[in-house]
């Protein structure tokens, strides 16, 4: 199990002489991901979510709040001792061709966690090279071939599966794939969403998607809860079909409305959300954090900033005044 | 499955013969690197051996002094009778084995410096890198002059030493810079994430990366090293107590008049050219370090 | 202005690199009609030539590449295969834009974008440079950007949509009537993603352009394109009128490649990864079709000869195993 409590994260970019301009990346977020379970992160880049799953997987700190892994509060622990808890979530890199050292082969890079394994279990040194292997079928891979090659003679498709592999070497609680299929050829796509979810159903490894595409958080399960970031803070928060089904904040809705529709296969939802065009400079600080670019903004929103709650009649929590049900999400033609 | 397990026993020997079996492909892709690699090959066995063919003293014969070209005498002689060729050879040993030594000392120190600086940042970094901006605002010749008062440098080793104490901080610099662009790169972070040790992490992803750069400065660093003490004996601020190629510049020049009369000047070319080709040969194998470093272009 | 947009023929277009295999052709013997005023969508994953065709059309591919084979015949230009020098770098710009791959990252950073479209006027010998900067400010305005201060802003200054922008703006600001368009959306966000794509639909049929739109997503194309050809290995394997190809995908590299698309809605389990993998440069087939180690309809005669495009109506299908029927 893993919680996060109102994490909050500060960014100092160094500026001129006046002073340091801050940037708020996170702004007090909850989330808790069960054992086995699955979560997915979603928003556009700069939301935080990145740096929400680099802190979880321990390669960032975090300046307020607590993150608990297991039971263990983190904050408690000195940086030192938090490694070994941290190992239990390996982070499943966006770009397979600098997550794996060209200068190694796939068996040097298997075999340097692996080592390091059977000297703290006194494993021998055959059952290295059984791991290797088995870590490798695991993820679809045929050992026989792969283990001497290096990086680049694979294709992307294929490193995304060593790097699931490796990740895999150390026995994690949870890998946090980051955008883990954006850099992959659409056609084998598909095929590292089925993997991440077949060894979640195997292993009972739990997932955590970080993603702008929303369609590819609903292949890691249906039982995945769904968080949808905007500027630092959770603004709806629900099982992902049905946020994806029945979105309720102007946000989420437009992230939806902008997804492309295959026409000709699908029809458009009938209520589609444009929002304003972001602009660097309108970065309002009080009230809604979306209020500037919300098509639905009422009196409410300029000066107060809404929290996620539960309100009557929709299942998912959500930080708006306003919710409204819309139907944006294209469908298929032979549904309607 | 127990033939992919049988089959990865062996691939570190495996990986070793595809390594240099990659080498050696990289090497004939281009005649020039051949030719680079025997010309260094060349040098090395000179220094090596080189000396073990001739007596302690040249022999001197008072009969042919400056001698021109000849069959006997294929540089001719100097101002003492000596056989030009047979001083070239027997003075590479000092000059090679300087060379080298000021080579490993700016490589491992400016590697060591960098690679410490770059992956620790913050106090460190700032103090290491302070000090290499210190000693690289060192002049070096001027040192070099005031240390000559004081010493002798008759041996090799004090004079690699010497010049290699000197020439690390560019090393340094650009290492650090290397490591620090490396670290942020995702196979650093994600073995940070394994947990596997700084050591590791040092050695066998970092190190390797940067191992064709490492190797060009320390070629580089040969040839530098190798200008460098010529230039000390050749501008006589060191006493002639080494056989050197230096000194022979000296004496054609400042004795022989190598640049006003034409008698002493295969006296002059033989060590020039001496110099020339191993510069030559260093620059035709560095062009080959990218690709034998880089599992991707050796494999081409 | 409608009318001016050109059309453009290509035919029997071959690309090959030089490799140290020898030379390997990067797009293979492809045909492809642009309809004056249409935008088409190229699709295709990595490696599948669509960027080397897409330079193509400006005879632009970059040595050790060359066109081997094949012509490409615009509108007011002629061939431009055989386009040289001078010619070529004039009709480059005037008469067909270009908005590169990660145009988010081709500005000059050390330049404003103002300056750059001077740059670009006083290249193409453009009198009225005073004219030209209007021009680009109105561009601008009409793609929701406030001209002046975008002209004034350095590449830093912007954000990825907003230099999105000033690419199409480059490309369309010498009145060129033929623009391609090389993966416009790539690393850019969702919301972002539609907003440009409604710009290129709009910026198309008021200023009456012939538009290419080359990208790895079937999704860009369905929102903007009216015709789709799907590349694959080198070779057009499938072509037709956007709706028609993607409702009723007839090669079975589409059909694969419109299934293995993560959907919102509908069944998850229909959706299924195409087996094996794309092709590279140097694994592509010699002989026989280039589809035929991940096709589930292989035939004997696929590994020995490479299926022709046949065309039946507007559908133009390369595919030993598809009989294409008659459409309406």
């Amino acid at each position: 199990m893993i919680t996060g409590e109102g994490i909050v994260k500060t960014f100092k970019q160094r500026g001129n002489v006046l002073g340091a301009r801050e940037v708020r990346a996170l702004r007090g977020v909850d989330f808790a991901i069960p054992k086995g379970g699955a979560a997915s992160f979603i928003g556009e880049s700069g939301c935080g979510k990145t740096t929400l799953g680099r802190i979880i997987a321990g390669l960032e700190t975090y300046d307020e709040g607590e993150l608990t892994l297991d039971g263990v509060p983190m904050s408690s622990l000195k940086p030192k001792q938090r490694q070994p808890h941290f190992r239990k979530i390996q982070l499943i890199h966006q770009d397979p061709y600098s997550a794996l050292n060209p200068t190694r082969t796939i068996h040097q890079t298997l075999n340097a966690p692996l080592t390091l394994r059977a000297k703290q279990t006194g494993r021998s040194k055959a059952w290295i090279e059984e791991r290797a292997a088995e870590v490798l079928s695991m993820v679809g891979l045929d050992p026989g071939s792969v283990l001497a090659r290096y990086p680049h003679q694979l294709s992307g498709g294929m490193r995304q599966r060593v790097v699931i592999a490796r990740a895999l070497t150390v026995d994690p609680e949870m890998l946090v794939a980051d955008e883990a299929v954006s850099m992959i050829d659409v056609s084998l796509r598909l095929g590292i969403l089925a993997l991440l979810k077949d060894l979640r159903e195997r292993l009972g490894v739990a997932v955590l998607f970080i993603t702008h595409d929303v369609a590819t958080s609903r292949y890691i399960g249906d039982d995945g809860e769904l968080y949808v970031i905007y500027r630092g803070q959770v603004v709806e928060r629900g099982p992902v079909d049905t946020v994806i089904a029945d979105p309720v904040h102007p946000y989420t809705q437009s992230l939806l409305s902008a997804i492309p529709v295959l026409h000709g296969l699908e029809r458009p939802g009938e209520q589609p959300v444009t929002p304003v065009e972001s602009m660097e400079a309108g970065q309002d600080e009080s009230g809604c954090l979306f209020a500037p670019r919300c098509p639905f903004r009422g009196e409410r929103c300029a000066d107060e900033r809404p929290l996620l709650q539960v309100t009557e009649g929709i299942p998912q929590e959500h930080a708006c005044f306003y919710p409204e049900r819309r139907s944006v999400v294209a469908r298929p033609m032979s549904e309607v | 499955m127990s033939s992919a397990i049988l089959e990865t026993t062996s691939t570190a020997a495996t990986m070793r013969r595809n390594f240099w079996r990659g080498v050696w492909r990289v090497m004939k892709r281009k005649p020039s690197r051949l030719v680079g690699a025997v010309i260094v090959l060349g040098f090395t066995f000179m220094g090596v051996f080189g000396p073990m063919f001739y007596p302690e003293v040249l022999p001197r014969d008072t009969s042919q002094l400056y001698a021109p070209m000849s069959a006997e005498h294929w540089f001719g002689t100097d101002g003492q009778g000596r056989d030009v060729l047979a001083q070239v050879i027997t003075g590479s040993r000092y000059v090679l084995l300087s060379a080298l030594v000021t080579a490993v000392i700016t490589v491992v120190l400016g590697t060591a410096i960098g690679l410490f600086s770059g992956f620790k940042r913050g106090r460190w970094d700032t103090v290491l890198m302070r000090l290499t901006d210190m000693k690289l605002t060192i002049p070096g010749l001027p040192l070099l002059l005031v240390l000559s008062t004081v010493w002798s440098f008759g041996s090799a080793l004090e004079m690699g030493l010497l010049l290699g104490l000197l020439g690390w901080g560019g090393v340094a610099r650009a290492v650090r810079s290397q490591t620090l662009s490396l670290r942020e790169r995702g196979f650093i972070e994600a073995a940070r994430g394994l947990g596997l040790s700084t050591t590791h992490i040092v050695g066998k992803e970092l190190l390797p990366s940067m191992a064709p750069y490492i190797a060009m400065n320390m070629l580089i660093a040969v040839t530098g090293a190798v200008y460098a003490q010529v230039g000390l004996f050749f501008l006589g601020v060191l006493p002639y107590e080494a056989d050197n190629w230096g000194v022979m510049l000296n004496l054609s020049v400042f004795g022989g008049g190598a640049l006003t009369t034409t008698a002493a000047l295969p006296y002059m070319l033989a060590p020039l050219l001496a110099i020339l080709l191993l510069t030559l040969g260093i620059v035709l194998v560095v062009d080959a370090m990218d690709e034998i470093f880089n599992p991707r272009l050796r494999e081409e | 202005m409608p009318g001016q947009a050109p059309g453009v023929r290509i035919d029997g277009l071959t690309v090959v690199y030089k490799t140290p295999a020898g030379e390997l052709p990067a797009v293979r013997d492809v045909a492809l009609t642009l309809e004056p005023g249409t935008i088409t969508g190229i699709v295709g994953e990595s490696g599948s030539g669509k960027s080397t065709l897409a330079l193509s059309l400006l005879n632009a591919v970059q040595p050790p590449g060359r066109i081997a084979a094949g012509s490409v015949d615009i509108d007011g230009l002629g061939d431009v295969v055989g386009l040289r020098g001078e010619e070529l770098r004039k009709a480059r710009g005037k008469h067909v834009g270009y908005v590169f791959q990660a145009a988010q990252n081709s500005l000059n950073p050390l330049k404003t974008v103002g300056k750059q479209v001077l740059d670009l006027g006083r290249s193409h010998g453009v009198e009225d440079l005073r004219g030209l900067v209007r021009d680009a400010r109105e561009l601008l305005g009409r793609m929701g950007l406030d001209g002046a201060r975008v002209l004034d802003s350095h590449q830093h200054e912007l954000s990825g949509g907003m230099r999105q922008r000033v690419g199409i703006m480059l490309a369309l600001v010498l009145n060129a009537h033929l623009v391609v368009l090389d993966e416009p959306t790539t690393a850019l966000d969702m919301i972002t993603q539609a907003n440009i794509l409604k710009i290129v639909r709009e910026v198309h049929a008021e200023r009456g352009l012939t538009t290419l739109v080359i990208t790895h997503d079937i999704g860009v194309v369905a929102e903007v394109a009216d015709r789709l050809a799907v590349m694959y290995g080198g070779r057009l394997v499938e072509q037709g009128p956007t709706r028609q190809v993607l409702g009723d995908p007839r090669h079975p590299y589409t059909k694969g490649l419109i299934r293995a698309i993560p959907r919102l809605t509908g069944d998850i389990a229909e959706a299924r990864a195409l087996p094996g993998r794309p092709p590279t440069l140097t694994t592509v087939p010699e002989r026989g079709c280039v589809f035929r180690d991940r096709c589930e309809l292989r035939m004997d005669v696929c590994d020995t000869d490479d299926p022709a495009a046949v065309a039946h109506g507007d559908r133009i299908v390369a595919c030993h195993a598809v009989k294409v029927r008659e459409h309406a």
